[in-house]
């Protein structure tokens, strides 16, 4: 079973630069994918990031997400279309020649924008996040949070986020396996299938409430929020400046595109 | 010391008080057993000693309880206590917050205040202690339910305080690695002079490393004394335990030959024949990660053999799907709470029965069966472990299937609660079912089952007639 965003060791760029390059060259990218609304810019950076994968040797963990992103993006369009029309109506959604309701819901261009421009800010940052969490051990990423000062409840959150997806994604399994068993099969239809959820979401967010109990128990008896501050120094190497300076030069270019409207 | 005097705790929202009247005296160096059967205010009690009823939880108590000297409500909070009171919780997934087990038992070491260069030195030795060195750099996700508890352990050792409570943290071990933590823990009492309580269901086992035990019942301590003289008092209230007479087998259910089945590489089942007979009771035991779960979840189609042939009453398993072999094997997984979800007892049993489109009649008859009679209406999640593993196994029998297979069916229940799943069983096979249950018990195994299969790697290596 692929494990979604777990470290996976290596030894490519992204693994031998420090975890504070990587933190800043995802934070840029964010903030670069919130701040243009052009959907070549997007579409470059969404370039940028897979480069950037590749050349670390990490393409594959990317690429896995493809089809789930597709999903995702595809639903996010559906939603844009359906609640917020504006500009020019290219077609209705249901064709005019169905009586009685034909041509209602109007695909719009301005809707059919922005919804793609959506998709692809969310899929820019969600790849550069996950290039920074499968590159980095996560005790070096909460160190490096610690350094930075980062207040050590948000920094545990963060830890105990990363570590739980693959026990939950393990945990909803077994739940599943043992409703099999017991003859369970998902309806047909999709509301056959939002119904058939519950056999199994239910019994994981119950079981999730009671993990969370202990694992807050866990947490205070183990003193962990007494969270001495880290006050190690930062070293950072020529692999580093180099990574941040594209990003910068990154940055660079699309304000300039932004500011001239070019 | 540990002192507990006239304690009794309500939680906040209940009617009634879980711990009633408690006193207790835990001296240095002592090791505790407590034992009981499931909701019977165990875990509130380990809670109570190591000051979350009094520091996180809001419910109301009377009474006191000392740790050290100082009266509990002295701490300056968890905080001040987690210096010199640590706890092991049962959910060993839970405890487990770090991404590998190495980083796990560093932070507990570097929050103990050592120095990085003794951390590690010390990372070395309680990782060697427990015997889990080759699990340093695995993440929790890929650890068996045994590793997480031996990892959670060794982050607790770690923090080295006075005092130690283990709520049910040994329970998914085999004998093997229980025995290891009890002469641990025995070690830490006797040199170290710590004060130790166990919460454990197997106390004949634990005896030995022991001084004392407390009978926990309704909330109350009902008897105390030496290991040995609880465990009488234990039996005494039972009918008394006899060998069930081994029963001829009839039409085989299941049959396997040469089963194998790879996880990549890995052959978890590596060339397995076994048959189960109709009225047949058959243990298999083993150490964890053997095999054991991987072997079962083939007899109702959950696992496909990559190589061998298997046949589930008179179904062969290729070429059938699980909504097929379900409807001749049953399977109840070890935690019920992986199944449990509807807000009755009658909804949660029904479930089964109206998906393979069975009369959801007789769920009557089925509670008897497990004698949960009356407690239709109960929410499942209100019930007791015991009393979750026995609807567990109802919603499982209410199918009627010709196979039924358990997986651990005796975790966190005591001996009483154990032996009431065992006639469970013993009915079952009466009426002809054939019964595979794994367990890490070789008690209830060698008196119960007909016959015991062990594995190891993947293979049967030993088989002995119940």
């Amino acid at each position: 079973m692929q494990e979604i965003m777990q470290y996976i060791p290596g030894n490519g760029i992204f693994h031998r630069i420090h975890p504070i390059t990587k933190l800043l060259f995802t934070v840029i990218l964010v903030i670069l994918a919130v701040m243009t609304s052009d959907l070549l810019v997007l579409g470059f950076l969404l370039v940028v990031v897979f480069l950037a994968a590749w050349a670390g040797g990490l393409g594959r963990g990317l690429t896995e997400q493809i089809p789930l992103l597709l999903v995702l993006g595809v639903m996010l369009v559906l939603f844009t279309v359906l609640t917020m029309p504006a500009g020019e109506v290219l077609f209705p959604l249901i064709p005019a020649a169905v009586p009685i309701i034909g041509g209602a819901l109007p695909v719009t261009a301005g809707a059919l924008l922005f919804g793609t421009i959506l998709s692809l800010r969310f899929a820019v940052m969600l790849f550069a996040f996950q290039l920074l969490v499968v590159s980095t051990k996560p005790a070096e990423l909460v160190t490096t949070l610690r350094q930075l000062k980062m207040p050590i409840d948000y920094t545990l959150m963060f830890l105990i986020a990363l570590r739980f997806i693959p026990t939950l994604q393990r945990e909803g399994i077994r739940i599943s396996e043992a409703q099999l068993a017991r003859g369970y099969a998902p309806g047909d239809g999709l509301m056959g299938k939002v119904r058939g959820l519950k056999p199994v979401i239910l019994p994981l967010i119950l079981n999730s409430l009671g993990k969370a109990d202990t694992l807050g128990l866990t947490i205070d008896m183990r003193g962990y929020r007494r969270g001495k501050a880290e006050t190690g120094a930062i070293s950072v190497g020529a692999l580093d400046g180099l990574v941040l300076s594209a990003a910068l030069i990154l940055a660079a270019g699309v304000a300039a595109i932004q500011i001239t409207g070019l | 010391m540990i002192r507990i005097d006239h304690f009794s705790y309500t939680y906040r929202n209940r009617e009634h008080p879980v711990l009633r009247d408690i006193s207790l005296s835990l001296p240095e160096g002592s090791m505790t057993l407590v034992t009981g059967p499931s909701g019977a205010g165990k875990t509130t009690l380990c809670r109570a000693m190591s000051g979350i009823l009094s520091h996180i939880y809001t419910g109301t108590s009377v009474g006191s309880i000392a740790i050290a000297g100082r009266d509990m409500m002295e701490y300056d909070g968890i905080e001040e206590l987690s210096h010199t009171i640590s706890m092991v919780f049962d959910d060993a997934d839970a405890q487990l917050i770090f991404t590998t087990v190495g980083e796990e038992v560093m932070t507990s070491l570097e929050n103990s205040g050592l120095s990085k260069q003794e951390a590690e030195s010390e990372l070395v030795r309680i990782l060697d202690l427990l015997e889990i060195s080759h699990l340093a750099d695995r993440a929790p996700y890929t650890l068996s339910g045994g590793q997480k508890q031996k990892a959670a352990l060794a982050a607790t050792l770690a923090l080295g305080t006075q005092f130690l409570i283990l709520d049910e943290a040994t329970s998914e071990l085999d004998e093997e690695a229980r025995t290891l933590i009890f002469s641990i823990l025995r070690k830490l009492a006797a040199d170290e002079g710590k004060t130790i309580v166990l919460v454990e269901h197997m106390i004949d086992e634990a005896a030995a490393y022991a001084d004392t035990c407390v009978l926990v019942e309704d909330g109350a301590i009902t008897a105390s004394g030496t290991p040995e003289e609880v465990s009488r008092i234990i039996r005494d209230a039972l009918p008394p335990i006899t060998k069930r007479p081994r029963k001829a087998g009839g039409a085989p259910l299941i049959e396997a030959e040469g089963l194998v089945h790879c996880y990549g590489d890995l052959r978890a089942v590596d060339g397995v024949d076994f048959t189960l007979h109709k009225g047949e009771i058959i243990a298999i035991v083993g150490e964890n990660g053997s095999g054991k779960t991987t072997l079962v979840k083939h007899f109702n189609g959950l696992l496909k053999p990559t190589e061998g042939t298997l046949t589930i009453a008179g179904t062969p398993c290729n070429g059938h799907s699980i909504s097929v072999l379900s409807r001749h094997t049953g399977l109840v997984f070890q935690n019920p709470d992986t199944m449990l979800f509807e807000d009755t007892v009658r909804k949660e049993i029904a479930f089964g029965m109206k998906n393979i489109g069975k009369d959801p009649n007789s769920i009557g008859e089925v509670l008897e069966e497990v004698g949960l009679t009356g407690k239709e209406e109960t929410n499942p999640r209100h019930l007791s472990r015991g009393e979750r593993q026995r609807l567990a196994l109802a919603c499982v029998v209410a199918m009627g299937q010709e196979v039924f297979v358990l997986d651990e069916p005796t975790t966190g229940l005591d001996l009483a609660e154990s032996l009431q799943i065992m006639e469970i069983l013993m009915r079952l096979s009466d009426e002809g079912h054939g019964i595979v249950m794994i367990t890490h018990n070789p008690g209830l195994a060698t008196t119960f089952a007909d016959r015991v299969l062990k594995m190891s790697n993947g293979k049967f290596i030993a088989a002995t007639e119940g």
